[in-house]
């Protein structure tokens, strides 16, 4: 198809290839795309190795511009009526949904409610809920700038309003790069507390009735969900912030980031920490649940960091570092203590 | 009886699996990286839990696996661009209390410089193509919510982007 490959253009790559990759990358990225054209794009990659670089050059800088400062405002109206659209077609949360909240933590709920009611009434205002089964991540870009990565096994429901951007965070673990914005505070409602934000990366993380905070850049505020007026705990780079729902203290302590962003590259960073939370851990992250056959099981303590690549090679590894042995039943694997 | 979307999917994946190694085998340049990919599909497969609608199942499977490449891609940039690339311009305020990033790593200013001039590309853009460019890549719109968002053809939409991402490419070192 191309002859022109012998003439580099800019990046050594000749234009009439970079058009050629650029052609496919749509292409492929649009609904319309057929198993016909996956075929020919993979004849078109075989013709060259300047086919493969272009191509891959591509998807390098499409990676990379999950990073670039994006403009807010993008077209007015008619992308609102997109966004209501996508909303209203997917698993958008209505107030009467809101189960996932927690019994437990009644005060919490009661106010998450009303904040929801003025939240949903708002008009112009899309409400997107985000899921992940077990063993999938998701990417998250919203229309303000901010970027979400959702770790498995989790749930949020986001909408941004003029004066405030809201996430509601469920049973979810989830990395926060938020856009810069001193009108439209960032909200989270998690648990029984208010986690607010200006601009900033941190990774939150929810699970059953506890709460971990740890930042990445910048500082995040915290503060009881029915007390806003309070005096905030603030975090900051390289503080990790813990709580138990329903229990008034928090712990604040020295913390390196990058065991809690782990997950986001593949891995699990562990400090002395139970199996029994090893175990949840890896349940989120791959299909088959992973259990300890009883307490001592459970309470067995592991140091070390856990390449999350499949499920076989993670427990094989883990056998070698905690005297465990594996059992793998229907539906289930159960570690035993050895 | 309609079929659920994942188990018509799934049927499909076991029917075309060789296709997809074939295919991941050539991108990735290793046939054991190719198999976990393709193992990750399965993974995905399963976890969908609601009937889908997809036009073109086999496309979806092989767009299901390319978008896989990309989050490790994204995995393995992160450490580049990480502490400070697109904000470390700028400090993080409140109250009255000011915040500067974390100093940068070489490998974060690289990354800075990348990213300057891929800004600076879609800042060169038509106003259209732009438009078009942002949508889909920044607001996570699909083509055609692109395409009805503006009133635009699908193959329009397509167009732009590939006019845009031809333009990016050529702007890199």
């Amino acid at each position: 198809m191309s002859r022109t490959e012998e003439i580099p253009g800019p990046g050594g790559v000749a234009a009439a290839v970079a058009e050629e990759a650029a052609g496919w990358f749509a292409r492929l990225q649009g609904e319309a795309a057929t198993g016909d054209d996956w075929l020919a794009f993979e004849r078109w990659l075989q013709r060259s190795p300047t086919h493969a670089r272009a191509y891959e050059g591509l998807e390098r800088l499409w990676v990379d511009l999950d990073y670039a400062p994006v403009a807010r405002d993008l077209g007015g109206r008619p992308l609102m009526a997109a966004r209501r659209r996508r909303a209203s077609r997917g698993s958008a949360a209505s107030p009467g949904r809101r189960a996932w909240i927690g019994a437990g933590a009644a005060i919490a709920a009661g106010l998450a409610v009303a904040v929801g009611l003025g939240l949903w009434s708002a008009p112009g205002v899309a409400i997107q809920t985000y899921q992940t089964g077990p063993g999938q991540t998701r990417q998250i870009a919203l229309a303000d700038g901010t970027h979400i990565q959702l770790n498995a096994a989790s749930k949020i429901t986001v909408s941004l309003g003029r004066d405030a951007r809201r996430v509601e965070m469920a049973d979810a673990e989830a990395v926060f790069d938020v856009a810069h914005d001193t009108a439209r505070p960032f909200l989270i409602a998690v648990g029984d507390r208010q986690v607010r934000v200006v601009g900033t990366e941190f990774n939150l993380r929810h699970r059953a009735d506890k709460v971990a905070l740890t930042v990445r850049r910048g500082v995040v505020e915290v503060r009881p969900a029915d007390a806003l007026q309070a005096d905030p705990t603030r975090v900051t780079i390289g503080q990790m912030l813990t709580y138990t729902e329903g229990e008034a203290g928090s712990i604040l302590k020295v913390s390196d980031p990058g065991a809690a962003f782990a997950w986001t590259s593949g891995q699990q960073i562990y400090r002395d920490q139970p199996l029994s939370e090893v175990a949840a851990d890896l349940s989120r992250r791959f299909a088959t649940p992973v259990r300890t056959a009883d307490a001592h099981t459970a309470s067995l303590r592991f140091s070390g960091v856990l390449v999350t690549d499949s499920e076989p090679e993670v427990l094989r590894r883990l056998q070698a570092f905690v005297p465990v042995r594996v059992e793998q039943t229907a539906g289930a694997v159960v570690l035993h203590s050895r | 009886m309609q079929e659920r979307g994942g188990t018509a999917l799934i049927r499909l994946y076991l029917e075309r699996r060789s296709d997809l190694v074939r295919f991941f085998t050539m991108r990735l340049r290793s046939v054991a990286a190719a198999e976990d990919l393709v193992q990750d599909i399965y993974v995905r497969l399963s976890g969908l839990d609601q009937p889908t609608e997809i036009q073109n199942p086999m496309a979806y499977l092989y767009r299901l696996g390319s978008n896989l490449m990309l989050d490790r891609l994204r995995g393995e940039r992160r450490t580049a661009h990480r502490d400070g690339a697109w904000l470390d311009s700028q400090t993080t305020r409140i109250g009255t209390e000011e915040i500067s990033a974390e100093p940068s790593a070489e490998a974060a200013v690289a990354a800075r410089q990348r990213l300057a001039l891929l800004t600076a590309a879609i800042a060169e853009l038509n106003p259209q193509t732009q438009r078009v460019f942002r949508m889909h890549k920044f607001e996570g719109l699909s083509h055609p919510e692109v395409a009805a968002a503006l009133g635009i053809s699908r193959s329009a939409v397509e167009k732009h982007m590939m006019a845009a991402l031809k333009h990016l490419l050529g702007r890199l070192p």
